[in-house]
């Protein structure tokens, strides 16, 4: 039972990976939000307003001025060799016709092959190009004597004010370590439990490791799973602690709710480890199985894509996944700070859990004592 | 000696090394059908996960998100604006609350993914030309949730804009095409290129396409090494029997067996599926065969430089499996390549598939030609000339430490003989 400590692959898999997964997405998003993307400007006109508007533009938060391509297809031809995001055309007599009151159009080009720096970059622009439409309306009215009270609800009648719930920076990051950092903490748990139990299948060991718990199979699992409990769940309560005090991610209800369901997470995901390799006692087949169980959940917990917008077939294979339930808790609890009670419901289903290696009980304990399954 | 001499000499040569690759050729396909880990890596994982991956982005942007209306207003406009939004095909009103308290419980208890709140002095303000407010609530637990409802109340409230802005004019006396110039004096005009649609999985199944390929092919080759160097006696990658010695030989015949498996699979994966799933194709598909071989080479290279230091057939597995979603991230697509801080950017760069992935949506999505992907496609032939050395000396070494050990162990044989 205190293999653990013999095989490297135990430590080297557990804790380096998950503190290789820490430093690796804590540095590579650690700016919050994409800012300064690279874009291009197309001016035809090289008027005073036409580069007043490029300085507008440059003043915004997500876009950065790389370059200015000298026509539609230059600019096209940057974008498809990945040198700028987005493209910005201003025609031939802009500054003329906006003056002659004969509506000169900009028009700009956005690259969704690149679906996030696209949307942030739309919205930027866009709100860019509003504002020029705004400064030139205002100069307008004021021309024609307008009282200046009054302008405003000319401009823009209605304002709408975007609120974010839990939230108050839409930061890209919490979108995604939230679900990413425990999606590979499940598919280690996975791997490591189905590893752990199936090397003694194959290396015909499992005998000598029954005795060592007087033939109890229940003694033999939770003495062989209990050591990974705790150092998975420490990996988990760092990971939290990380997330919650050291980059101060949304965090609205007691951080100790998200400690417990790191643990009840990290045991459900053991269970359904032991569930595998129950069902395939050959370590090679449960490994791949566990590998693209563990795969499946980042797309499952629902966070990338909405599980309710999937198509419903496979809409209700995302309760089978711990993380869909832990990826819930965390949406009512951290992210929107409702009511226990609301999450009520995942937490039993992460208990649920715990039953299903009693269904493979007697196949893994006379897998063990007969070691009748091919090695390999 | 003569040159006819010399001639069939090399002639001989060529046909032994010939023969040799075609043995090693030969001796892989068959380890690799004999073994059922293989055949789920090779077979099974590249005709499954592209199908499943597909399905279950099926849907390429939300529809009839539930929202919940909070109308304090109860006018004629609000009404209007509320079966506007309602109209538009990304969100759906589901149900009126009449305090915001009470639709932040339907929020609570996840029946609806964003509040729209219309204040009650909204007709009254809009009656006397003063600005209106509406404020919209936004679901973040998903990045798309937030975008769709805040792009559809966005575009409601514009058009709202300019019906009012119009009404306003003609009241203080500026009718018809004046009206119309300072209501909108500079027109802008958004053009979405490559992924008109703005779909989720037009923009992220390329990527995952290509890591699929360039995955299995790496955790394959990690089963056959482990596998090889688990059942072989002398603990060695290379079997020594069927191979004579000759490093590059054994190299090129490995090779080539992958590559006929994952040529037809780059068929499947990249040429009928994004098809099947209607996913962007509109590369040339001579760029993308010109484009694939480098990239295949310079997987199986890698993969094959890598596995020699995997001990045990599921170690692969173990260790390297979460890389995929680092490899992901570090291609670029969804945090943008120009904000990636150069380490990262640097190291992206040791895998094919961070060059493989940038180069096929170029090709594939946006339709550059060959010549626009320069850089990734020579990055794609020196990785390949250089993981083909790093190949060729991992496996000298072991070949070299396995005869050595046959040696050893034959003179050893032959002591006991003697004695």
């Amino acid at each position: 039972m205190k293999r653990m400590v013999s095989r490297p692959i135990y430590f080297i898999s557990s804790v380096l990976t998950m503190a290789f997964c820490y430093v690796f997405f804590f540095t590579f998003f650690n700016e919050g939000q994409p800012n300064k993307m690279p874009i291009g400007i197309v001016d035809l006109d090289n008027s005073a307003l036409s580069r007043q508007f490029v300085r507008n533009l440059e003043t915004t938060q997500q876009a950065q001025i790389v370059m200015y391509p000298g026509s539609h297809k230059e600019a096209r031809e940057e974008m498809q060799e990945g040198n700028i995001y987005a493209f910005v055309e201003i025609k031939h007599n802009f500054a003329s016709d906006a003056i002659s009151n004969r509506r000169p159009s900009i028009t700009f080009y956005i690259n969704d092959s690149y679906l996030i720096a696209g949307s942030l970059l739309l919205k930027d622009i866009t709100y860019m190009s509003a504002a020029t439409s705004i400064g030139m309306q205002r100069k307008v009215l004021r021309a024609k004597g307008m009282d200046e009270s009054r302008i405003m609800g000319i401009i823009q009648p209605v304002v709408l004010n975007t609120h974010l719930i839990g939230n108050a920076w839409a930061n890209y990051g919490t979108y995604l370590l939230n679900v990413i950092l425990p999606g590979i903490l499940q598919l280690m748990v996975l791997l490591m439990t189905i590893f752990s139990i199936g090397v003694e299948l194959k290396e015909r060991t499992s005998r000598e490791w029954m005795a060592t718990a007087n033939n109890s199979m229940f003694a033999a699992v939770t003495g062989k799973l209990l050591p990974f409990t705790v150092v998975f769940t420490a990996l988990g309560i760092i990971c939290n602690m990380l997330l919650y005090k050291y980059m101060h991610y949304p965090m609205n209800s007691s951080i100790g709710w998200m400690y417990l369901t790191t643990f009840m997470f990290v045991v459900a995901s053991q269970a359904i480890g032991v569930l595998l390799i129950g069902i395939t006692p050959v370590l090679r087949d449960a490994v791949t199985l566990g590998g693209v169980f563990g795969m499946l959940g980042v797309t499952f917990a629902g966070s990338t894509f909405p599980i309710e917008q999937m198509p419903r077939g496979v809409r209700i294979f995302s309760d089978f996944f711990p993380i869909h339930h832990y990826f819930n808790i965390y949406v009512n609890q951290a992210l929107n700070g409702v009511a226990i009670s609301n999450s009520l419901i995942s937490f039993l289903f992460l208990l649920s859990f715990i039953i299903l290696p009693f269904f493979v009980y007697n196949r893994l304990k006379k897998a063990a004592i007969n070691q009748n399954f091919p090695i390999k | 000696m003569s040159v006819k001499q010399q001639n069939t000499s090399i002639f001989k040569t060529l046909i032994s090394v010939i023969s040799d690759t075609l043995l090693v050729v030969k001796h892989e396909f068959k380890t690799m059908f004999k073994d059922r880990g293989v055949v789920i890596m090779f077979v099974l994982a590249p005709l499954a996960y592209p199908i499943l991956y597909c399905s279950l982005y099926l849907n390429e942007t939300l529809t009839d998100v539930p929202i919940a209306a909070v109308d304090c207003s109860r006018s004629q406009e609000s009404r209007e604006f509320l079966r506007h939004l309602d109209g538009t095909q990304n969100v759906k009103i589901t149900s009126h609350f009449s305090t915001l308290s009470e639709a932040k419980q339907a929020f609570d208890n996840k029946l609806v993914h964003g509040v729209i709140y219309i204040p009650n002095d909204f007709s009254k303000k809009l009656n006397t030309g003063e600005q209106a407010n509406i404020s919209i609530y936004c679901d973040i637990s998903s990045f798309m949730y937030y975008r769709i409802i805040n792009q559809a109340s966005n575009n409601c409230v514009i058009d709202m804009n300019k019906q009012v802005q119009v009404k306003r004019l003609n009241a203080i006396g500026i009718t018809g095409e004046s009206a119309q110039i300072i209501s909108n004096p500079i027109p802008f005009d958004g053009q979405i290129l490559f992924n008109e649609g703005a779909g989720f999985a037009s923009f992220l199944l390329p990527a995952i396409l290509m890591l699929i390929i360039q995955q299995t092919l790496f955790l394959g080759i990690g089963i056959i090494a482990g596998t090889s160097r688990g059942e072989n006696k002398f603990h060695v990658l290379v079997n020594s029997t069927v191979h004579r010695g000759r490093t590059i030989r054994v190299v090129i015949g490995k090779s080539i067996c992958y590559l006929l498996m994952y040529g037809a699979w780059s068929f499947f994966i990249l040429g009928v599926i994004p098809r099947a799933f209607n996913l962007p194709h509109i590369g040339l598909p001579l760029d993308i065969i010109k484009f694939m071989i480098p990239y295949l080479l310079a997987v199986v290279f890698f993969s094959m430089t890598v596995s020699v230091f995997l001990p045990h057939r599921e170690t692969g597995m173990v260790v390297f499996l979460f890389f995929s979603l680092i490899l992901l991230f570090l291609s670029g697509v969804s945090w943008p390549q120009s904000n990636i801080n150069w380490f990262w950017r640097t190291f992206a760069w040791i895998f094919p598939s961070t060059c493989g992935v940038q180069g096929y949506i170029k090709i594939n999505t946006m339709g550059a030609d060959l010549h626009r992907v320069t850089f990734e496609y020579v990055s794609l032939w020196i990785q390949t000339a250089l993981y083909f050395a790093t190949t060729c000396w991992a496996y000298r070494w072991q070949i070299k430490k396995s005869s050595k050990k046959q040696l050893l162990l034959e003179e050893i044989s032959e002591l006991d003989n003697n004695l």
